[in-house]
């Protein structure tokens, strides 16, 4: 029963991973609190589900088609509106306005464009099991572990060998001193809202194929990846991931002492608590004390 | 004429949310987004002190805003060890936790919400007269916090948002300036949340989700921060012009979503078109100045808060 816990929490915590890298990401070269990510995850999901069910394309046409408007969405968010407030020299609690606010827009736009009902991506999310090891392993779990994997691996790789990846590192440390040496940091922030969008088009798609989404669920989502990112140490993109499983057994084991209905409140009060007690992350305070032992 | 007078009681209310939530944000420069959490304490406490002990209504609504004050030490101790971003993000945890135990726990009705919550105002003027008390407690409230910025402790409360070290160095205790403030503008939500409770006469989780405080938030940063018509005029824009469709007899499917759409298009058209709001402080909130113009190549300003 611990295994299929084990295992369990590990697969739902796929699209939690992306989401939180994704958040990290930006959080890290930009410096934005980027609420508006549950907008682009809103229209990744709609657009997949509009090319699936009403053009009848088939999954990688449609998830094709989600993963350049969803990628334009947030190139044009970050030229035309981060630019703008950049330019206006505006506070961090502005672009936190705006992005909250853009999402509420995105999530009323669909609800005028598809209604309120939940959907999935197919209209079926029936997945074959198969037993391994007296765990009980589906279709889906194997997708969606196999996808995030190879999105993780594909991100570590751009940004430790790629030039535009230690572009993204260097502004995301400095970004006068990067200017200096000639690396554009507009550009950068522009790239990691593009490989945002691209993260969170998968994670929809890893999601969507499993629960119905309805307008409004990436907001609830992404608070989920807020704690996962302040508890992995803000500025840390791939303890973030870290943290998203962290967070995914303590769900999961939760449910063997209290209610599942409690289940999101201890993940309040630990984001609460970490934020309060731990500012630079969790696994960031658990290095330092380790550190200090040694 | 019923849809009209609560359309007015709710603009009433939300002048109580905005000027107490400026009174924090502000005035006080926490940044806290948590201000709907209180609102719901207040409610939900004088409904069911009203509901379940027989306490007269008055009081209940008196002793519900008691209770969001004193609930408001947990944010107001949290402001003391972060401060800007952090306290921004730390108070949508504390919401969203015990928005939780509202939901989980039965006697708040949990998820399905809190109904038969007795009325304050009985008989066939109900909403008029409930207009009235509205409308006379938001004046108060509008004019006592001017009476509290305009006046000594106004300048301390500057002082502990402008410079906290410098305000201690003087002999302040801006821990107490930020517990009392987080008590008195949460008190205040809490006030407002039971006028609600009993005009409304039923509650519901939802209704103080973080859309809610998305709603507050920019009532305030559309009127304008740190000025006392500010956000009376972003509570009366943000209520009534989404409402104002509502003549057009569109079919609620598309109703409310458009409602929403105008609502939200109405605050990025302000936060780009006219960041300091309506009535706002110049460069309170930008520093759209010569110097500034034209630099794009920095991330989100980090002023004092982050």
């Amino acid at each position: 029963m611990i295994l299929q816990i084990i295992w369990t929490s590990i697969t739902s915590s796929s699209y939690y991973i992306l989401f939180a890298v994704s958040f990290a990401l930006v959080l890290k070269v930009t410096k934005i609190w980027n609420f508006a990510q549950p907008g682009f995850m809103t229209t990744a999901f709609y657009m997949m589900y509009w090319a699936t069910n009403n053009l009848s394309l088939p999954i990688p046409l449609s998830l094709s088609i989600a993963l350049i408007i969803t990628i334009l969405a947030s190139w044009a968010v970050d030229k035309y509106a981060f630019g703008a407030l950049r330019r206006m020299k505006s506070g961090g609690f502005t672009f936190f306005i705006f992005t909250l606010i853009f999402s509420e827009f995105v999530a009323y736009l669909f609800t005028l464009l598809f209604g309120t009902e939940p959907f999935t991506v197919f209209p079926n999310i029936f997945s074959p099991v198969i037993p391994v090891g007296g765990i009980v392993v589906s279709y889906w779990d194997l997708r969606a572990v196999t996808i995030t994997g190879i999105l993780l691996a594909g991100l570590y790789a751009f940004l430790r060998w790629s030039k535009p990846g230690r572009f993204l590192i260097a502004v995301s440390n400095n970004d006068r001193l990067a200017e200096l040496y000639g690396i554009s940091s507009r550009q950068a922030y522009t790239l990691s809202m593009v490989l945002a969008g691209i993260l969170c088009t998968f994670g929809m798609y890893i999601l969507g194929t499993k629960i119905a989404v309805h307008t409004h669920l990436s907001l609830s989502l992404i608070l989920f990846a807020v704690a996962a990112t302040v508890m992995g140490g803000i500025g840390n993109v791939f303890s973030a991931a870290m943290a998203a499983v962290f967070l995914s057994l303590l769900q999961g084991f939760s449910v063997l002492i209290i209610p599942s209905r409690w289940q999101n409140l201890l993940l309040y009060f630990f984001f609460f608590m970490v934020i309060i007690t731990m500012p630079s992350g969790f696994l960031s305070f658990v290095r330092t004390m380790k550190g200090r032992r040694e | 004429m019923e849809f009209i007078y609560s359309t007015l009681i709710m603009i009433g209310l939300y002048i109580i949310l905005a000027s107490s939530f400026d009174l924090i944000l502000g005035h006080g420069g926490l940044i806290s987004i948590a201000h709907p959490i209180f609102v719901a304490l207040g409610a939900y406490a004088s409904a069911l002190l009203s509901m379940h002990f027989g306490i007269p209504i008055v009081l209940s609504i008196l002793l519900g805003a008691v209770f969001a004050a004193i609930a408001s030490i947990g944010l107001a101790l949290a402001s003391l060890r972060v401060s800007g971003d952090y306290l921004l993000i730390a108070s949508i945890g504390f919401q969203l936790g015990i928005l939780q135990v509202i939901k989980n726990v039965d006697f708040t009705g949990g998820p399905s919400g809190l109904s038969d919550i007795p009325s304050l105002i009985e008989g066939t003027a109900r909403s008029l007269s409930y207009l009235i008390v509205v409308v006379a407690v938001a004046l108060a409230v509008v004019l006592l916090i001017r009476w509290i910025v305009k006046g000594d402790y106004g300048r301390a409360i500057t002082g502990m948002r402008d410079d906290e070290i410098a305000l201690t160095a003087l002999g302040r205790n801006s821990m107490s300036i930020k517990i009392t403030i987080f008590a008195l503008g949460c008190g205040l939500a809490g006030l407002a949340g039971g006028l609600y409770a009993h005009y409304f006469l039923y509650l519901t989780p939802e209704q103080f989700e973080i859309i809610e405080s998305a709603a507050i938030l920019t009532m305030v940063v559309v009127g304008g921060m740190k000025s006392t018509w500010g956000p009376v005029i972003g509570a009366l824009l943000i209520v009534a012009l989404p409402q104002s469709i509502k003549f057009l007899d569109l079919p609620p499917s598309i109703n409310a979503p458009l409602q929403g759409l105008l609502y939200t298009a109405l605050v990025m058209f302000f936060l780009f078109a006219r960041p300091q709001g309506l009535v706002g402080a110049k460069a309170a909130h930008s520093g759209r100045t010569k110097h500034t113009k034209g630099n794009e190549s920095a991330g989100p300003r980090r002023d004092k808060n982050g």
